[in-house]
């Protein structure tokens, strides 16, 4: 169901997006629906820019779902201040691995460029990538801004409308960034990939799509307690 | 140099595989500094200091006497210990921010003092280890998180050139050269030079080493290189600058 | 011209550091200087990207020492110059906030406290009150705001530029690198819409020729004698003692016929906040008071409250450093003590809870 493709075909896709828009917590749960199919799934963690809010503190837990997780352990980075913002050898050949590659990109002045260090992401044709959007966020708030910000990543396949407000989240504001997303994204002549909403908007939402026709996917959250 | 890749002696095998980024220049810096110090044979008598930022993760990096430090106060330290106890040979190891930024009044004094100590500065345009800021090593119109727009030479100035800084401070018996990592037989030599000359007991020695740091650059490998040997070198000569300790004739 | 950075108000989703960028263009900032230090780097990221929109300047210094004189600089030129720091960083701030206590320049200064000492870990504490409060040499006066939420960060952010040139005090808003990160939403808003009147600055250096005449300026720190350097500290001093009580904020609830009252400030008093509630809720008679400004002290109210309790419990993410500033405000209270320091590590209200069932 996601963007149409044979579900025999492996899954690669790269989730970027601008600071704080819920990417992670988008990879994350992908990677769980995933091998919950009974997918191979590896996810990597490529935040190289601020060591918080990173898969570290639940690759264990994630490791133990059966889902493989290429990141460092909090414990490998600490001791040393500043540490936090370097990347692991194994992340360089990660597109490598049998089954499916989910990579989760920090932000950055330059972020989608991050694929520019997995080898073989230039070439690989099947790496699909995705913009996760937050028009909570203010600087993704209109369609101008979102339309002039994935204009300048390049290449794109899909926008995720990932509109929230963390604990002040009401369905009503996820509609209305289905709105200004939806919008964007015709401008921009690319797909809205899916809207992702917490679980405990699944009853008031009464359905499968959003208000703008796009397909609604679940989310449990995992992120809320990865601070360190 | 061994055509066969080995591990210095002077290394510590228990914390290696190092943490830098693949394709950082930190490592092959510390290669050509560990093999220095191993055909110098003066393993037991180095204090080695590591600066805060990527540097740091040198810590561990060697069977030497290390010390990590505060921003840019690396050299300070390893001055006190030198000058405390000038038998020891002491190494100041800091990036591009730890010398040029915050650390840029210790090295000016220190060569200004012309202490018997050897500064090694890896460059690598940016500061990496607290997510890609400017350094003052940033090449102009390179985007960083703090020049998102890309460095305006009008309002923040041309790249720093701290070899020939220092070289013009300096004076009779100071070694001070520019090498990179693409050239690691030179840096290598380099390196030695600069570590004879502080066993010799001459002056100051300053090493500052172009490196790449791929990460922050977001950059495959052929454009790493590209950057490291087209575009860093528009604004800093590689060779030796100051060579005091050689007499005329050699 | 710059369109206004914020039109009206409007709830948004974001991290600590963001709220301050965003705060600071709200009341009307001209300038930042500052040094990449963890965990603030994000409060220079956001100005330099939303900086050439807003007609807004950066500097980038070579350090913090620079980044302090340098927004002494710019506020004595007459701009609303602020800069931020944390940890390393903050000790090496002291030096130019001693010489804004000293010639009364309304500096605007963010702290995100991070473990110490020294480089210690870039995660989060609150081990730079003291520092903060006092870090300066000799007596000086500085105004300290503790925030606990991101609406907080934006809120007293836009009042420290305001105190600062009002007051004339270096003025301080201390969060840390859990607030700098954490995600919230929060409503920003122009503040002149919603009738907070933003202070004027005014030039101290380079100022206008009035009347074709330009009378040059001449200010220094330094003084020849004791006795006029005590003249301009206890001027100081009976000015600060003057302004603070319209400058002291705390907020209390549940202390009237509390057995212990929870002291603490910042981020750990959220935890506390819930931990009284959930107190009470089993019927222990516990009282919460929150020190909003660490400088001034709300010490009469703070004293009031321990002369009508049995326990003060100090509750934070240091060894003592807010508590010093209690026993100070307290000092002739027979109140009795109770303690909860966790240096550098965060506290629960789970972990409150049991701590004050542990005592009764």
């Amino acid at each position: 169901m996601f963007g149409g493709i044979p579900i025999s075909e492996r899954i690669l896709e790269a989730y970027i997006g601008e600071y704080a828009s819920g990417k992670s917590e988008v990879a994350v749960n992908r990677a769980i629906s995933l091998q919950r199919k009974g997918r191979e799934v590896t996810i990597a963690d490529l935040d190289l820019v601020e060591p918080f809010y990173t898969l570290r503190p639940i690759k264990k837990m994630l490791e133990q779902m059966g889902i493989r997780v290429v990141a460092w352990e909090t414990g490998e980075t600490l001791g040393l201040g500043e540490t936090g913002s370097i990347m692991k050898p194994e992340m360089r050949w990660v597109l490598k691995r049998p089954g499916d590659v989910i990579l989760d990109i920090g932000y950055g002045v330059e972020g989608a460029k991050v694929l520019n260090l997995i080898e073989g992401a230039a070439e690989e044709k099947q790496l699909k990538v995705f913009v996760v959007i937050n028009v909570g966020r203010p600087l993704t708030a209109t369609i101008n801004d979102i339309v002039e910000y994935v204009r300048d990543l390049a290449p794109v396949h899909g926008l995720i409308n990932n509109s929230h407000l963390g604990d002040d989240t009401t369905l009503e504001f996820i509609q209305e960034g289905a709105g200004v997303v939806t919008e964007a994204a015709k401008t921009l002549g690319l797909p809205v990939t899916a809207t992702y909403m917490e679980r405990r908007f699944e009853a008031a939402l009464g359905g499968k799509f959003d208000n703008m026709g796009n397909y609604v996917q679940f989310l449990d959250r995992y992120m809320a307690n990865t601070f360190w | 140099m061994s055509t066969v890749p080995q591990m210095p002696k002077s290394w510590r095998v228990e914390s290696k595989p190092h943490k830098f980024c693949p394709g950082c220049g930190h490592g092959l810096v510390l290669k050509a500094l560990g093999e220095a110090i191993d055909e110098l044979g003066i393993q037991d008598k180095i204090v080695f200091g590591a600066d805060i930022g990527c540097s740091l993760l040198a810590w561990d990096f060697f069977n030497v006497d290390t010390v990590q430090t505060h921003h840019g106060r690396t050299t300070p330290v390893v001055t006190g210990v030198k000058r405390a106890n000038p038998d020891l040979i002491c190494i100041a190891y800091m990036g591009d921010g730890g010398g040029y930024a915050i650390g840029s009044q210790h090295l000016v004094n220190a060569a200004a003092r012309n202490e018997r100590i050897t500064a090694i500065l890896v460059n690598n345009c940016n500061y990496a280890m607290t997510g890609g800021q400017m350094a003052p090593t940033t090449l102009p119109g390179m985007k960083t998180e703090t020049t998102p727009y890309g460095r305006d030479v009008k309002e923040a100035g041309y790249p720093t050139q701290g070899p020939e800084m220092v070289a013009a401070i300096t004076r009779e018996g100071s070694y001070v050269a520019r090498g990179t990592i693409s050239n690691l037989k030179q840096l290598k030599s380099y390196i030695k030079k600069a570590l004879e000359n502080q066993m010799a007991g001459n002056g100051f020695s300053f090493i500052e080493a172009l490196a790449t740091c791929p990460t922050n650059w977001r950059t495959n490998a052929k454009d790493t290189w590209a950057f490291l040997e087209k575009e860093m070198t528009k604004y800093f000569n590689v060779g030796e600058i100051k060579n005091h300790a050689m007499k005329e004739g050699e | 011209m710059a369109e206004k950075p914020i039109q009206g108000e409007k709830r948004v989703f974001m991290t600590g550091n963001e709220v301050v960028a965003w705060a600071a263009l709200a009341a009307k900032a001209d300038i930042m200087y500052g040094y990449p230090i963890t965990p603030q780097n994000e409060i220079m990221h956001y100005w330099t990207r939303m900086a050439p929109k807003y007609g807004k300047r950066f500097l980038q210094t070579e350090d913090e020492l620079s980044a302090g004189f340098t927004t002494l600089g710019g506020v004595l030129a007459g701009r609303k110059a602020f800069t931020a720091t944390a940890g390393p960083g903050n000790t090496l701030m002291q030096e130019p906030m001693s010489m804004a206590e000293m010639m009364r320049i309304p500096s605007v200064v963010v702290i995100q406290q991070r473990g110490g000492p020294s480089t210690a870990t870039v995660i989060y504490s609150q081990q730079e009150v003291t520092m903060t409060t006092y870090g300066g040499n000799g007596e000086g006066f500085r105004i300290v705001y503790s925030t606990a939420n991101h609406q907080e960060l934006f809120d007293y952010t836009i009042k420290a530029f305001n105190t600062a040139w009002k007051y004339r005090f270096p003025t301080f808003v201390l969060g840390d690198g859990y607030q700098a990160k954490m995600r919230e939403s929060l409503i920003i808003y122009d503040p002149e819409e919603k009738g907070v009147e933003l202070v004027q600055t005014e030039p101290t250096l380079g100022r206008e020729a009035v009347n074709g005449e330009k009378k040059p300026v001449h200010i220094r720190n330094t003084y020849n004698t004791e006795e006029e350097l005590y003249e301009v500290v206890t001027r100081y001093m009976e000015e600060y003692m003057k302004y603070a009580p319209e400058i002291v904020e705390y907020r209390e609830f549940d202390c009237e016929d509390a057995d212990i009252v929870i002291v603490s400030h910042g981020v750990v008093s959220r935890a506390a906040k819930g931990a009284v509630q959930e107190l009470r809720k089993e019927g222990l008679k516990v009282g919460y008071f929150r020190p909003v400004t660490l400088r001034p002290f709300p010490a009469d109210q703070l004293k009031a409250v321990a002369d009508n309790t049995m326990t003060l419990l100090l509750v934070e993410s240091s060894l003592g450093q807010m508590a010093k500033l209690v026993k100070d405000a307290i000092f002739g209270s027979t109140v009795a003590l109770a303690t909860l320091f966790k240096p550098g590590v965060g506290i629960t209200s789970e972990e409150i809870v049991a701590k004050v069932k542990g005592m009764f």
